[in-house]
């Protein structure tokens, strides 16, 4: 696989990492399902292991790089896992509507799986880490429209963090914006 | 302050975009640490299990 190559399977799971995170802000905007703390903490996670992804688009593939998106995705699966735990056993509730049979916490620790895997492929082709030719500094489209859409919703989630749980840690239960005191 | 991880990580994506990379990987260590000291603290949340 070239560096090149790389770059642009790099840009598409930086693609779908955005796809994600948007699904999720449009469950909370358009159909009022306010996150929770621990899927605030599961954005997070995301937006960290795209960090990884993104510095590989950026810069060009380093091993790196995928480190870091591995530690990020391994974070990001730990507190999904934690919020499936606390529903494991029955008759503890669940928290927000389930999507094709699934909650989305469960959909977030899928997610995380697949990050990592797909790092691990990434990962057994060395061809991609030796470069022959200087890196080209100009984005594809793809690349560019990854890149823009990402750090968008990482915007994004810094007012919606702050509307929602205002300057301090978020209350428990999240029924309402502090920021605002409504309740979607 | 649930925020902050937020912020460190959208410096971290300005930074490599201004081809900063160290810079960008030293945002990107703070917002994980941040990160996992919000999940310390939001770890037990919701745990409502009646044994």
């Amino acid at each position: 696989m070239s560096c090149e190559l790389s770059r642009l399977l790099n840009a598409v799971g930086l693609m779908a990492i955005g796809t994600v995170l948007a699904l999720a802000f449009i469950d909370q905007v358009w159909f009022g399902e306010l996150p929770c703390p621990l899927c605030i903490l599961q954005r997070m996670g995301l937006i960290a292991a795209g960090i990884g992804i993104a510095l590989n688009v950026i810069f060009g593939p380093k091993p790196s790089h995928y480190g870091i998106a591995i530690i990020s995705g391994i974070a990001s699966g730990a507190i999904s896992m934690r919020q499936i735990l606390l529903h494991i056993v029955p008759g503890t509730g669940f928290y927000g509507p389930a999507i094709f049979g699934l909650h989305l916490y469960t959909w977030a620790f899928i997610a995380a799986v697949l990050l990592v895997l797909g790092c691990g492929i990434m990962l057994l082709d060395d061809r991609q880490f030796s470069r022959v030719q200087p890196l080209s500094g100009r984005f594809s489209v793809l690349s560019l429209s990854a890149l823009l859409l990402f750090l968008a919703l990482t915007i994004a989630n810094i007012f919606s963090t702050v509307a929602l749980c205002g300057a301090g840690v978020c209350p428990e239960e999240v029924d309402h914006y502090e920021m605002f005191g409504m309740n979607d | 302050m649930m925020s902050l991880p937020f912020v460190l990580f959208a410096c971290a994506i300005c930074s490599a975009w201004m081809r900063q990379r160290g810079v960008a990987i030293g945002f990107w260590v703070v917002g994980v640490i941040a990160m996992l000291i919000l999940f310390r603290i939001h770890a037990s949340d919701v745990l409502s299990i009646e044994l």
